[in-house]
Formats: C-alpha cells, structure tokens, sequence
C-alpha cells in the first residue's frame, strides 16, 4: 500500500468536555464497546494501511492504554505499524485537523517512511472510508489535495502527497497557514482541490448532543447494517467478558449491549456497554450507560449518559432532555441524598 | 506465585463418542461451551489464574481446531519466552509412529518434552471437565503432605459414584483403594482426573508402566494402581466446589443451564478468576422491539427479535420474529427463523433452522439438532 497515514487523536471539542475530563477526544466511548479511534484505525487497515502514525495530546493515558502497540488491528509489525506519536503543540487551533506545529515534532516519522501518499484524518467522525478507493480517485483527479465530503459535508479527511505534506509542515509559518484543514479553505490556494464523495454511514461527533443522538441512532437497524459490514469489522481492544446475562423478570427492548453485563430491571432505547450492572425494578430508557456502571434497585433514568464506573444509588431519579440529556462524569456517585 | 518447578500436562485428545455429531470434526476439548468457551477454556485459564506458566497440551483426535484456537497461548498469557504452552500431538520416530494408547501412554511419550522443562511436579490435567480450581493450593497440599502422588477428588452423589474412579481414604486423607468404575463403590470421592505427581517418581512408574505387554497405560486403571501397590505416598485432596464431565449431550445441556442458576456455583462473571478466551470482533448484541430475553445469555453479535427463555446463545446468532427458544443451547452463528419453536435443543455451528420448524419434546428429552434433521423435515414439506 502507497499510503501512510496520519490519525490527528489532538483535536479538541468543547461540546464534548463532560466526556473528556480525562481522556482525548479520540478514547470516548461509543456504541458499547468501542472508542471513537477505533472507527479510523478499522477503516485504515480494511483499507491496507499499515503505516499509521498516531497524534494525541495530553491527556492520552487512557488512549494509550486502549491502542498499546496496535495488536487488535494487526499493527503490531516488525515492519511498519503503529507510531504513537503525543504532541505538545496545538497552536494549530483547538478543531483543526492536521496542525502543522503538531506534525512538526515527528518530522522523523514522514521523512523515514517509505509511502509516497499521505492521508490525514481525525478521530471523532464515525464512518466506513475506503481510503483505497479514495487514494485511487485522488491519484485519477491529479489533484494535489483530496478531501472527503458527503453530501455536503466535510469529513475532514485529506490525501495529499507526502512531498507536500512535509513543504507543508516545514513552510507553513511562511506560508501563514496552521493546519491542511487550513489548507484547504484557504480561498486563494496554489493548490489544485478535489472532493471525494462518499456514500455511507458517518457521524460527526463533537457536543454531547451529537454524540447523544449519533449514538441512539444505531438503535436503527439501517445505521448499524452500514457502520457494522462483515467483510470491514470494526476492531477494538478486546476484552475476556462473559456473555451478557439477562436474569428473569428483565425487560429489554431495543438496546445494544455489550458482554459481561448483568440485566434485572427494564431498558429500553439505550445502548449498555461492557461490565454494567442494572438492578431489579430499575428503568433505563434512552440512555447511554458506560463500562462498569452500577445503577441500583429502582433507579428512574431516562435521557442520561453515565460514563464509565458511574454509580447510581437506589432509588435515584435523573430525567433529561433529548436537546440536553444529563452527563455524570467518569466515577461519579449518585444517591438519592444528592438529589434533595 | 506458582514455583516454576511445576508443569502441567492437559490431556487433550478425547473423542468424546457420547456426544454424537457435536465431536465428529472437533476434539471433545473443543467443545462450544457457555455462549463463547471452549472447554479447554477451563483448564487452562485454571493455569493462568493458578499462576502455572509451563503448559503441554497433547492432543490426537480432530486436533486441527484445537491447534488453530491455541495457537501460541496468547488469550491465556501463554506465550512466554520461558514456558508457555506447547502442543504434543503424536509424533513418528525411527521405528514408526508411536499413536498415544492410552493417558499414561501420552506421557510417556513426552518424557524428552518433561526432562526439558526439568520439573519437580508434573500436573496432569484433563481437558474434558468444566471446574474453576485454584492448582496452587493443590500443589501446596502435595508439598506439606510430602506426597508422591495426590489426586484431587469430589463428593459425588452415591449413585452416581460408579461413573467415576472411586477413591476410599483414612481420616489423614491417605488413600487405601483405588476402583476405577466399581459396580459397588465404598466410597462417593470421585477422582476429578487431576494429579500431581513428583517427577522423579511418575517418571520411574512410567516407564516400568511402558514396558508392562498387560498394561493398557492408563493412569486409573494401571498407573496409580502400581503405586498403590509398592506402597506410594498417595494422598486424596478434597476439593469443593462446581465440577461436571460433560461427556454426553445431556451432561453438556445441564452444564449450559447451570451457567443460568445464580447459585449453581458456576458463575463467569467474576472478575477474580477470568475464564479466558478467545475474542472475536464482533459488534454488541441487539435485542429488538419484537425480543424478548428472560433468563438467559447472550453473547456479542446477536440480533434477538423473538423471544428467549433460559437458554444460552453463542456469538452471531440471529433469533428472528415469532421464534421462541427455552433451555436450550444456541450455538455460533446459527439462524432460528421466523416462528421456530425450540424446546430443550442444543443447535450445532452454523444451523440454519428454517421457518416454521419446531422441536416438540414432550418428554423433556434434549434434543441435538443435526443438518440431516432439518433437510429431511423440508423434505417432508415442513412437518
């Protein structure tokens, strides 16, 4: 394969600052059992890349722990292979994609390697690139950048040759730009542009409302037959969890569940990742209930995101809105004394 | 942590006859077990918890999945620079290909494997039983007992104590008798097929064993028995808690339903002794607006629309509208079509029970679906 790639894991959301107190943007949990950088990372070896540099900032702990050296997307290679590359830099603007002052610290990691294409791509877009059928149509454009679009929109992805990728990064102060996202809408550009349209599934992920709504909507079975393929899975770091156990007198309908949770009380509408526990007589309805969450005997919730290792005393209430659901932050504690 | 001296030996290469079509292609290890297990699942993530890290597993029928889904050990922390596991399937010398006769014969066939590992206990573990077991407090009570051989044994229900090897004991635990099978046992302590030995010692029977043209190198019919009879330190270590041969297909539903009972005593989901396995990638299981799941687990994959009631479903099985499956054994990527109606069925691999199909054992007998049972159902017009 003749492309490298770029993973910017640097980028910062504001909408989305309850999720990312103390991870990147790019370890957020979604749809039960992955993070968001698994959807890219999957697209790129589905795609045969196998030269993909990784960008964070801080704080990358808990993304370093879930990526390791790329095992679970066979990037764990003698010969290319995953580059975990953190950065200092975001002078690039918090939402740009591909800073160049970012880049820069790992010079190294373009100028050794052997891809004559690079593409660039951020973490907090959900979809099913073909980065082969891009690369291809961007080689038959002649373009000198091509950037991914669907319906409209922009996918924040971009290919463009590596000899340009680093005259940019090493010029870009001359050139007073910040970023190829920069690049690229620049109005007055020497650079010949191309779009690549793509057709599937995609969401962007960037406010609690957006990841609220992208999340639910794979309740729909359309979403998921998209996002899902049997022959482009979605890998992730996996983990030894038993099958999920659905204990008598449990209502569920219409959920996504992840393994190693236990099942007492009713959901419905909402999405359960790994580990949960949700006791007898306890409602959950459109929520998002993250690893290891614990949610007590007669707990009333609906329109809530409960991060990972929340725990939700008995008895507790909590009703969001769709516009604006509730968000308990990473091992928060819940009791109903709270609630007076 | 575990002494590195120890090293366990796990008999692998059962058919498992009584299981019918489940075992035609697949050793009985290789068994599908609990909604994403293999049953050697068991004992070896026993190892990994126990903290042994040197690990032979010999196999000999169907030992190609076997092989595949061990691999290197990894799901198990079994690919060690030092140790790990390795895989002892027969092997051809200069006189020929030595086939393994029998479980002692196994061993002895794998001495230079043992003499390189330079043990101080062997451990012989069986690859056929579905038990959490912490090894190291049986190697600890072979130690302070100063044992040459100990064999952990289970309270079994009296009737049923003929099934197994039967151990009688003095109060120190010193066993007297060993009755393989006893038509008239004295005793319900029922050996579990694990041992452990000092090395210099089951290497000394062993090869006495070889020799013997009467002998059939068993461990329980002519092993212990031989050390019995010198006078051996043989002792029996009682070991409590969940344990099943599952070596028929009524034995494999009971072990499957038992992973339903809250107080069977088989729980998975404790996070201090891990069954490990391997993970397939696989998108979280659905349960539609049409499913219904009671008492029962599911595993990733699945996409539920009919209703589920005390049974266990493997990865990437499809339940469609209208279907109701009860106790049964579900397992990966089968299909249950529109208003199937299954009722204490185990359902192999990849089944794809068409519309409209029902298994109505009145008896309460477990049925084991089979591909032929399907066509020729379609073949009588879907009766």
């Amino acid at each position: 394969m003749n492309l490298m790639a770029v993973v910017d894991a640097s980028v910062k959301k504001e909408g989305l600052q309850d999720l990312t107190m103390q991870r990147t943007v790019s370890s957020v949990p979604f749809a039960g059992r992955y993070r968001l950088i698994d959807f890219p990372l999957s697209n790129l070896v589905n795609s045969g890349v196998n030269t993909v540099g990784v960008f964070p900032t801080y704080p990358f702990a808990s993304l370093l722990d879930h990526i390791g050296v790329g095992k679970s997307w066979d990037l764990d290679r003698r010969k290319n292979g995953l580059f975990f590359l953190p950065v200092t830099q975001r002078d690039g603007g918090l939402s740009s994609v591909g800073a160049f002052a970012a880049l820069e610290e790992h010079m190294q990691f373009f100028t050794k390697s052997i891809q004559p294409h690079a593409v660039v791509i951020n973490s907090f877009i959900v979809s099913q690139l073909d980065f082969k059928d891009m690369l291809d149509q961007h080689i038959r454009s002649g373009a000198d950048i091509t950037e991914a679009v669907s319906g409209g929109a922009s996918l924040k992805t971009y290919i463009l040759s590596k000899d340009l990728l680093i005259e940019l990064i090493r010029t870009h102060r001359d050139k007073k730009v910040v970023s190829v996202e920069d690049v690229v809408n620049l109005k007055k550009s020497p650079y010949k542009f191309n779009e690549y349209e793509y057709e599937g599934y995609f969401a962007i992920i960037d406010s609690v409302q957006s990841y609220f709504q992208a999340s639910l909507a794979l309740l729909d079975e359309e979403n998921r037959k998209q996002l899902f393929l049997a022959d482009r899975p979605i890998y992730t770091k996996v983990k030894d969890e038993p099958p999920t156990r659905y204990v008598s007198g449990c209502h569920v309908e219409r959920a996504l569940v992840a393994n190693g949770s236990t099942i007492m009380g009713q959901v419905a509408d909402s999405i359960i990742s790994r580990a949960v526990y949700i006791k007898k007589s306890a409602r959950v309805e459109k929520c998002i209930i993250m690893q290891k969450c614990v949610i007590e005997e007669n707990c009333d919730l609906s329109y809530v995101i409960a991060d990972k290792d929340v725990y939700i005393g008995e008895g507790v209430v909590l009703h969001g809105t769709p516009e604006q659901p509730i968000v308990l932050r990473k091992g928060e504690k819940v009791t109903k004394e709270d609630m007076r | 942590m575990m002494n590195d001296k120890v090293v366990a030996m796990l008999l692998a290469g059962g058919q498992g006859s009584r299981l019918k079509s489940l075992t035609y292609t697949i050793a009985k290890p290789a068994l599908p077990f609990g909604g994403k297990y293999r049953i050697i699942d068991f004992p070896l993530s026993n190892c990994t918890n126990s903290g042994i890290e040197t690990v032979g597993v010999l196999t000999q029928y169907q030992p190609h999945v076997l092989h595949e889904y061990i691999g290197l050990g990894t799901p198990w922390d079994l690919d060690r620079h030092n140790g790990g596991v390795t895989m002892l399937p027969p092997y051809a010398e200069i006189d020929g290909i030595k086939w393994y006769a029998g479980t002692a014969s196994a061993i002895y066939q794998n001495i230079s494997f043992l003499q390189s590992c330079d043990p101080e206990y062997v451990l012989i573990l069986s690859g056929d039983h579905i038990y959490k077991m912490d090894y190291e407090l049986l190697v600890d009570y072979h130690k302070e007992h100063e044992a040459d051989v100990t064999i952990s044994v289970l309270e079994v229900p009296w009737e049923e104590a003929s099934r197994f090897g039967v151990i009688n004991v003095n109060d120190e635990m010193d066993v007297l008798e060993f009755d393989e099978k006893p038509e008239n046992p004295k005793s319900n302590l029922a050996s579990m097929g694990v041992y452990v030995f000092k090395w210099e010692k089951l290497k000394e029977y062993l090869e006495t064993d070889n020799v013997d043209e009467e002998s059939s190198h068993d461990f329980g019919k002519d092993i212990l028995p031989a050390m019995l009879q010198k006078g051996e330190k043989m002792v029996a270590y009682p070991f409590k808690g969940y344990w099943k041969d599952v070596g028929t297909v009524d034995s494999l539903w009971e072990a499957n339903m038992d992973l339903l009972d809250l107080n069977s005593g088989l729980n998975l989901h404790d996070p201090g002794w891990r069954i490990f396995s391997s993970n397939p990638q696989l998108p979280p299981q659905v349960i539609n607006e049409t499913g219904n799941v009671q008492g029962s687990m599911v595993n990733e994959g699945c996409v539920i629309s009919g209703d589920v009631s005390k049974s266990v479903i493997f990865q990437k099985v499809k339940i469609e509208e209208g279907a109701s499956v009860s106790e049964s054994v579900i397992m990966s990527g089968v299909t249950i079509g529109k208003n199937v109606k299954l009722h204490r069925a185990i359902v192999p691999p990849r089944l794809d029970v068409p519309e409209g199909f029902e298994v109505l054992n009145q008896k309460d007998e477990v049925v084991l679906l089979t591909q032929e049972q399907l066509d020729e159902w379609k073949e009588r017009g879907g009766k």
